[in-house]
């Protein structure tokens, strides 16, 4: 009698065979869209999210110079690398928003810290249901995702006790392929590294308005 | 499929920055955290002494990194230990707590250096044992590790930029699990 493991089952053989079949066909696919994505696929940056203009905020009549520090996060781990290559844009927006006397990443001399983080999260196809997009647009439709960024700002003033201070915010970057379409009023950028550091200007600006509106500021 | 390769596309844009797998890593800027948490610490400056592999680990430990499907990763100044060490000193600087001519002297002995980009799951895992001496006298001496697991992809391009980047982020964690612990605290309290 053979044994029940050596019985030949074409049934068996056919979905073995189907199964190998469509997982290399699947990677071939994906091989595909990687390897051509940065000549068709879309970025985005969600339209609802403006920058603020500096000339909007509420400048302080004598500001106080600050120490700035700075990090970008992918899902709540430090990025190094993302961190380095936007400092220089993250510094410079910070000195030209007027709220400050000086900015420097050495601790300043009155002992007012700025640090400003921003935080990039995958979204969910259920991120509306769970509140992200609040605000925001959403309807992401087709052969396009969301990459949800939070900013956080948080302001420590120089005076001995003074409480910090905590701004936030939230953005989206939205990339598509081929027929993907994005949300209604997006705006799109000509580069991934645009959408990048144009959500992240967007970003900042918004909740450094909302920080200049404080009345413990500075 | 296509959703999960586009979705990777902003993700390996801030992962990585690079098209090479092959890379070298250097201390970077201090973390708003824990610079946060040391100038609320009321702790005397300190300075920072000798890092270098602890005794009987493998040499290899402090200059090389397996584990990343064939990719490497090396310390951009030669040694882990002294990876460890730049970030402890960028982050008492930015906090004003690094003073080359303290009495109090931080040092440090890399214990574990390790990462898995496995499918499926991510690893690492980086410890050192930490000592401080004031006037000659330990007043300090503990063996901190920082562990960190992650979903990690099948494909290459994305799983070993992110295997990276946790592995570089243990470095400030650790240093950030040092700053919190209460026995630290009291070696350098003022």
């Amino acid at each position: 009698m053979p044994c029940r493991g050596l019985e030949w089952n074409p049934r068996l053989h056919r979905e073995k065979f189907m199964t190998r079949f469509v997982g290399a066909l699947r990677s071939l696919l994906l091989a595909a869209v990687m390897s051509f994505l940065g000549g068709c696929a879309a970025f985005y940056v969600d339209g609802n999210a403006p920058e603020v203009p500096s000339a909007q905020y509420k400048k302080p009549a004598s500001p106080a110079g600050v120490q700035l520090l700075w990090e970008f996060q992918t899902r709540g781990v430090a990025n190094a690398r993302a961190t380095e290559l936007l400092k220089a844009r993250v510094s410079e927006q910070i000195v030209a928003s007027g709220l400050f006397s000086s900015v420097s990443d050495l601790p300043d001399a009155g002992g007012a810290l700025l640090s400003v983080t921003v935080n990039n999260v995958p979204l969910s196809d259920d991120a509306a249901g769970k509140g992200f997009i609040a605000g925001l647009t959403f309807g992401i439709a087709g052969q396009t995702v969301g990459d949800g960024y939070e900013g956080t700002l948080r302001y420590t003033p120089g005076r001995s006790g003074a409480p910090t201070l905590q701004r936030s915010g939230k953005h989206v970057i939205y990339t598509s392929l081929g027929s993907g379409s994005p949300p209604p009023g997006s705006l799109k950028m000509p580069s991934v590294a645009e959408a990048v550091t144009t959500m992240l200007r967007q970003l900042i600006s918004r909740t450094l308005n909302d920080l200049s509106l404080e009345a413990a500021f500075p | 499929m296509i959703r999960l390769a586009l979705r990777s596309v902003p993700l390996v844009f801030a992962l990585a920055i690079t098209g090479c797998a092959n890379i070298k890593l250097d201390a970077t800027g201090a973390t708003p955290a824990t610079v946060e948490k040391l100038r609320a610490a009321n702790l005397a400056p300190a300075q920072v002494g000798s890092f270098k592999l602890a005794a009987g680990k493998d040499p290899a430990m402090d200059t090389t990194l397996s584990g990343l499907r064939g990719s490497t990763l090396a310390p951009g100044k030669g040694s882990w230990s002294q990876f460890l060490k730049d970030t402890l000193v960028a982050e008492l600087t930015a906090s004003g707590l690094f003073n080359p001519a303290s009495t109090s002297i931080i040092e440090g002995q890399l214990t574990d250096s390790k990462v898995d980009a496995a499918i499926g799951t991510g690893t690492s895992r980086l410890a050192a044992r930490f000592t401080i001496t004031n006037g000659g006298r330990v007043v300090y001496e503990k063996e901190v590790a920082a562990e960190a697991s992650w979903e990690s992809s099948f494909l290459g391009a994305v799983a070993i930029p992110t295997a990276m980047n946790q592995y570089g982020a243990l470095y400030k964690t650790l240093v950030a699990k040092l700053v919190d612990d209460p026995d630290f605290r009291r070696a350098l309290a003022k």
